[in-house]
């Protein structure tokens, strides 16, 4: 390490000499990538081979420092480059003998134009964007739980980049789609950018509202989607000035806060999306009346739904029970619960959680004869996952229910409820058994309700005091949230349909004794109870896992509604705040306004818009700048600024100022085409280079920074895996949805699952398709890809890292997938009669070439005496297969 | 014939026997050579060589273990209340915070005088040999976010954990084994899974190597993907090794097209280190050559503590052969069957404490008694402490507020203490924080925390960020 840097500072003497906006002093400074972009002059030509401008910006650097270009590379290991840089794959002997045969000077870019068109381009060069901004579908702290729409926003990704969406759009959509383009679904699928990272669920849910601790996990949060925001598009890590101005680059501390405050009204949470256009329209006509209904508004003339509504009363009065709810006058917990009564007479417990509890209500009935008490369990924003419970998935269990009207214990022979949570029927609350209960997991978040028969009737002369105990001796905090109690005088409760006392009221009335207000109060039911279902017939929305300031509350996780407050905090110390932050961004690309003005309004959608719009500027230097690094990067292992993510002054300097410069605003100005410039790369002189070592060039630029030869370079873990099922013929091209889980899963002993890699079916159909449809689980990475170089997307990854450790050497020979594969490939080969002519077959297909003779002898040789599958996997294993030269 | 047919020693000794052109007694040498090799510290000469960290899972009561306090006694279901008008927070929740007396006695021992309760009597006989930190402190009491801090010092998920900065900043010490290895609980990894042993922004071979030791794990292999898999249809002890020599044909050929790529060469060595660690590692774990006084000395002939100790022996085992790092973990994550004794203390704690006293006393012993304990450093730590107060029936809420940790072994002082907690066990008086313990291993390996960094995202990153200080009064 320490060696490479040495290496490095020696040569970047050679090219501040020759840099025109290097800081002579320093030999390092963020200068550079502030400058105005302005294309530069092209040198004058010293390329006899190529007038591209990339090769005459290379070879004017090489030959002042006294090399030259290497030779062309053979035309199959350039193919073979091509597609693993485009596609990541590797060609078809069939595509292989295709090219080498034709002759014609337009060969070149007749492969790329088709590896550009092809599916196959998005899902690997979404595969990069996904490291970039450290995709995963899990949320990867301490409950690790499972995102089950992240992959919309890959899906996206892919499709975009294979439409050659204009960077412009691509970098703004991410921001800000959902505002930018409300018409447009897949808009939103594209927020998912902002989500990609680590979320704390225990701090987000668990922790109280308006604590330090719950404000600490906001700010940490919104710094999640500035830092990869600002280190993805603007290669700035803004991220260091979060506790004091930034060390080294021009960032003032308020910039950072200035981006804080323009997510401050966003937080990570599922979001629907709808892709029927019809069902759009149909939603948004049900919400809007819906929204009417609710504002006491009929959409429609009273008179044309009349008989509807004769109708619908006849039914209700023939099925619904008339409901009293019992007013409590008492209320008492054993264990210290508090209890607030709400207007519709139910009762909220509050206060610190007990373990376990008795709650008893004490309320008066009036006289009359009662047949049957309702226990209704309600939802409650204010619980865990809504409620109707309080333990921490919302859940309750109701272990037992004892009655007394007057003093005298009332017996239930019968219970029914709506739910019941297998195992935990409603006879175990009325079984006298303290350990068995009723509870409704899995459908906390919604409401449910019970009704407890009695076993005769109770008639009363007068009114009378009615105690109800409701015994919750589970333990772990299984104690009900939100309730509310009711009797009724039904002879036959059990066929309860849920209506309110009101419409119950007016729905009795005989037709004629209806009046005007009467039939509007039933209309409005009567449509509304119309309109819910119309509403649930829907399709159920697709979600994206994305951002939003409105959504429904979990526990403690709740919508901002408004942009947060965001201060600028000394030291970074949520208990030193100095001043409100503006919405804005860096000030140090002067040449564009830095703070947005927005900070009066209560939307947080233009906040994210004026984000987007300062980052795709003509005059945004540093965003033109990075992706075209970016791009080249992943073209020659090595950017023309080698530190991607960091173009300040701790960064690294550009090797080749101009040629960046020159890329940044041809690749502005034409549109911001990413094929484009893959398209003017990959067809350089440049690129198409040996990777041979050279004399020379060994001698007087070790690390390549001149580019005097290719790079040869190990194939990342997805081309790996994807090669490995490309060469049995058993690759599944099957695009996008849900992701494939390469793990068996069961039950973990708290939020995470347990996750199995080591007995997952090799042959399952999930392992078959593009790893850029891997599920990652961040806390449990798969250890094949991971022993490659896969990272485990907790933090941004720029650039991959490969080392070869013999852990990695075992995971290559001994996996099952890649054991089984070997085997795979030896069948699909079986086809050919010999030996002889199954060799060169596999070196076509896993090395892009023929062997020679000794090779093919001893390879032959190996498969005669220990079987071809064996010959398979130690190709598998071979450098030649895991490098592209 | 097929593998399924052999044992996995015979397989080794046939595989052994001459793949990739390496004869057996050459490896076996070559193994030899390095035993006793060099110790190298970065920065200065280390005191010790190798780190053994016993993980404690869930949090350990600090007060009815290694820290009394006999004011909860006096204070015994009273409302807790330190005065001042600070602010008493529980987590989980702690209904009433009644103040709850440890239920275990406790006694002073050996010559430094140390109080250790009922649950630890055989760590009690070894507290001359130990240095406690008894003021520990975590600013946070989330399991997720404590381990994330116990291990890599940062609360969030993707920093390195210290046995990987240890194995970046040392390199290797042995030649067939990995550097650093996790042992965790048989019953299922600790909180944030594998997160705890990342490697973070640092190369992927740095992160724990996780072995299942489990009681179970007879016939499974001690290293992930050590050997071809069961249901492998063609590969045999003779086509392993011929496919070797074809697979050194064909890199070394591809590596000499490229004389200048290190990286090349560095994968036909791979294979071969691989071949070496399939000789090696299955006789780390391999306990037939112990002697049964051993076995006892670890527990492993009672079925408590045999998991444990079994785990903890095969901890020495590969001290012995200079694995830079091991951690072994006692308690899986999750709400039970480890130190989270939210329910009840009297029954929680003695059940977690009988599986692992007589083990890492024995794990003491035997080191010290091997000349061992001189150069290597044993960590007894957790991911915070526990409240003065009850929950549940008799149990306990998380507490950062202080706790206790231990170490013994290379370079550290015996039979010392060092922090104060309050009267309540509820905060400390003079806060260690993990930064603190970072510093102090990575200064007992020879290097200086503060010197050890890596640039990521425009920060140079180290374990102990912008804090640690070196505990100079726990070292010889």
């Amino acid at each position: 390490m320490v060696d490479r840097r040495i290496a490095f500072f020696s040569i970047s003497v050679v090219l501040v000499r020759l840099c025109v906006v290097a800081d002579s002093a320093a030999g390092a400074s963020s200068a550079w990538s502030l400058s105005p972009l302005v294309s530069p002059r092209l040198p004058e030509a010293v390329s006899t081979e190529s007038n591209a401008p990339i090769d005459q910006f290379v070879s004017q650097r090489l030959t002042s420092a006294g090399l030259s270009f290497s030779p062309p590379a053979k035309k199959s290991i350039w193919l073979r480059r091509v597609y693993f840089d485009l596609i990541g794959l590797p060609p078809s002997p069939e595509a292989l003998d295709d090219f080498i045969a034709d002759s014609s000077p337009l060969a070149f870019e007749r492969v790329v134009d088709r590896l550009l068109g092809s599916p196959r381009y998005g899902e690997r060069w979404a595969r990069h964007w996904m490291d970039a901004v450290r995709y995963a579908e899990t949320h990867g702290h301490d409950e690790d739980g499972i995102r089950e729409n992240a992959w919309p926003y890959r899906d996206w990704l892919i499709q975009a980049l294979n439409r050659d969406l204009p960077y412009r759009d691509f970098v703004k959509l991410q921001i800000a789609g959902d505002v930018i383009a409300p018409e447009d679904p897949w808009a939103v699928a594209a927020t998912g950018f902002l989500s990609c990272g680590p979320w704390d669920q225990s701090s987000q849910m668990g922790i109280q509202d308006g604590t330090l601790d719950k404000k600490i996990a906001q700010y940490l949060d919104r710094d999640d989607m500035l830092s990869v925001t600002m280190s993805t598009f603007t290669s700035t890590t803004v991220h260091c000035a979060r506790c004091h101005d930034h060390k080294f680059d021009p960032i003032p501390l308020e910039d950072y806060y200035a981006l804080q405050s323009v997510f401050a009204g966003v937080d990570k949470v599922d979001r629907p999306f709808e892709l029927d256009t019809e069902v759009i329209q149909e939603r948004a006509r049900l919400e809007a009346e819906k929204q009417a209904l609710v504002e006491g508004r009929l959409p429609t003339l009273l008179a044309s739904l009349q008989e509807d509504i004769v109708d619908w009363a006849r039914e209700i009065r023939s099925l619904s029970v008339p409901w009293t709810f019992l007013q409590p006058r008492n209320l008492e917990s054993i264990n210290g619960s508090s209890f607030e009564i709400l207007e519709d007479q139910s009762i909220l417990s509050q206060g610190e959680l007990p373990d376990t509890d008795t709650y008893t209500v004490r309320a008066i009935v009036a006289p009359g004869t009662l047949t049957a008490l309702r226990l209704e369990v309600l939802a409650d924003s204010s619980l865990p996952f809504s409620g109707p419970g309080r333990s921490e998935n919302g859940n309750f269990h109701l272990s037992d229910i004892e009655v007394r009207i007057d003093g005298k214990v009332i017996a239930i022979d019968r219970a029914v409820a709506d739910f019941e949570q297998s195992g935990w029927g409603i006879k175990r609350a009325i079984d006298d058994d303290e350990d068995s209960a009723w509870g409704v997991h899995p459908q906390e978040g919604q409401s449910h309700r019970a009704v407890f028969h009695f076993k005769d009737g109770v008639t009363l002369g007068a009114a009378a005091p009615i105690a109800v105990t409701l015994s919750q001796g589970h333990g772990r905090g299984h104690v009900i949230g939100r309730f509310r109690l009711a009797v009724t005088d039904h002879a036959s409760p059990a066929e309860d349909i849920d209506v309110s006392n009101e419409i119950y009221a007016k729905a009795a009335l005989v037709d004629s004794q209806r009046t005007e207000e009467g039939l509007r109060v039933l209309a409005l039911a009567y449509l509304k109870e119309a309109n819910e279902e119309a509403l649930e017939a829907l399709p159920s929305p697709r979600m994206v896992y994305a951002v939003s300031d409105r959504f429904d509350a979990k526990g403690n996780f709740k919508p901002s509604i408004k942009p947060r407050e965001v201060h600028v905090l000394q030291r970074g110390n949520i208990r030193s705040p100095i001043a409100l932050a503006e919405p804005g961004a860096l000030s140090c690309v002067s040449q564009i306004e830095s703070r947005f003005g927005l900070v009066a309004s209560d939307l947080e959608g233009p906040r994210r818009v004026a984000l987007a719009n300062w980052l795709v500027h003509a005059d945004n230097v540093l965003a033109w700048r990075s992706i075209v690094n970016r791009i080249w990067y992943h073209h020659f292992g090595r950017g023309i600024v080698a530190s991607l993510n960091d173009f300040g002054k701790m960064g690294d300097q550009p090797s080749h100022p101009e040629l960046l410069d020159h890329l940044a605003v041809g690749f502005r100005d034409q549109g911001g085409r990413l094929k484009w410039l893959h398209r003017h790369i990959v067809l350089s002189r440049t690129y198409r280079q040996s990777s041979a070592d050279q004399e020379a060039g060994l001698a007087i630029d070790p690390e390549n920074q001149l580019l005097w030869r290719m790079n040869a370079r190990q194939l990342d873990a997805e081309c790996v895996r994807d090669s490995v099922v490309q060469l049995s013929g058993k690759l599944d091209h099957r695009m996008g949805g849900p992701s494939s889980r390469q793990f068996k899963t069961s039950k973990g002993v708290h939020v995470t699952p347990v996750v199995d890699y080591d007995t997952f079916d090799p042959d399952a159909p999930e392992n078959l398709r593009r790893a850029v449809y891997r599920f990652v689980f961040r806390t449990v990475p798969d250890p094949l890809m991971q022993s490659l170089g896969c990272p485990d997307a907790s933090q941004l990854t720029a650039r991959r890292e490969t080392s070869a450790t013999a852990l990695q050497a075992l995971a290559l020979l001994n996996n099952r997938f890649v054991v089984r594969q070997s085997e795979h490939i030896a069948e699909s080969l079986a086809r050919i009669p010999s030996l002889d002519g199954r060799v060169p077959e596999l070196f076509r297909r896993a090395y892009s070439r023929s062997p020679t003779e000794q090779e093919r002898q001893s390879v032959s040789r190996y498969a005669r005496q220990h079987g071809f599958a064996n010959a398979c996997r130690v190709i598998l294993n071979s450098s030649e297969f895991l490098y592209c030269q | 014939m097929m593998i399924q047919d052999l044992s996995r020693r015979d397989f080794l000794l046939r595989t052994g026997q001459g793949f990739g052109g390496l004869a057996l007694a050459h490896l076996l040498r070559s193994e030899d050579a390095l035993t006793g090799g060099a110790v190298g510290g970065i920065h200065h000469a280390p005191k010790a060589k190798r780190v053994i960290q016993l993980f404690m899972n869930g949090g350990v009561s600090q007060m009815d273990t290694f820290d009394p306090k006999p004011r909860l006694t006096q204070l015994n279901d009273q409302a807790f209340d330190p005065g001042a008008g600070q602010l008493v927070e529980s987590v989980t929740g702690s209904p009433g915070f009644k103040v709850l007396a440890s239920p275990f006695e406790f006694k002073q021992y050996g010559r430094s005088g140390r109080w250790v309760s009922s649950v630890f009597p055989h760590m009690a006989g070894l507290v001359d040999e130990l240095a406690f930190l008894t003021s520990m402190t975590s600013p946070t009491n989330v399991h997720g976010l404590g381990s994330y801090l116990q291990n890599t010092g940062f609360t969030l998920p993707g920093f390195p954990c210290v046995g990987a900065w240890v194995s970046y900043g040392l390199g290797k010490l042995n030649k067939n084994l990995p550097e650093f290895i996790v042992m965790p609980d048989p019953d299922g990894l600790p909180y944030n899974n594998l997160g705890n042993f990342s490697a973070g922004f640092l190369p992927a071979k740095h992160q724990g190597v996780v072995i299942n030791a489990g009681p179970d794990s007879n016939g499974t292999t001690p290293v992930p993907f050590l050997f071809p898999p069961k249901d492998a249809r063609q590969i045999t002890p003779q086509s392993e090794r011929a496919g070797r020599e074809l697979l050194a044909q064909l890199n070394g050929a591809f590596a000499g097209r490229f004389p200048s790529n290190s990286e090349l060469d560095a994968r036909v060595s791979s294979y071969e280190m691989a071949a070496r660690m399939q000789l090696s590692a299955p006789e780390v774990f391999d306990l037939k050559s112990e002697s049964a006084a051993t076995k006892a000395l670890y527990g492993l002939d009672h079925e408590e503590t045999s998991d444990f100790g079994r785990r903890c022996l095969i901890g020495r085992r590969m001290m012995e052969r200079d694995v830079r790092f091991v951690q072994i973990w006692s308690g899986a994550g999750g709400p039970s069957n480890n130190w989270d004794n939210h329910a009840n203390i009297q029954e929680q704690l003695p059940f977690m404490s009988r599986q692992v006293d007589q083990p890492i006393s024995g794990l003491i012993k035997d080191l010290k008694s091997r000349g061992m304990l001189d150069e290597t450093l044993v960590v007894w730590t957790t991911e915070f402490g526990r409240m003065p107060f009850s929950q549940g029936e008799a149990g306990r809420d998380h507490n950062g507020g202080t706790f206790v940790t231990w170490l013994a072994g290379g370079g550290v002082k015996p039979g010392v203490a060092i922090g104060e907690s309050d009267e309540w066990g509820w905060k400390a008086r003079s806060p260690i924080q993990c930064y603190d313990l970072h510093a102090t291993m990575l200064h007992l390996l020879g290097v200086d925390h503060e010197r050890l960094t890596v640039r990521h995202q425009g920060i140079d990153r180290r374990l102990t960020d912008v804090h640690g200080r070196v505990l100079k009064e726990i070292l010889v």
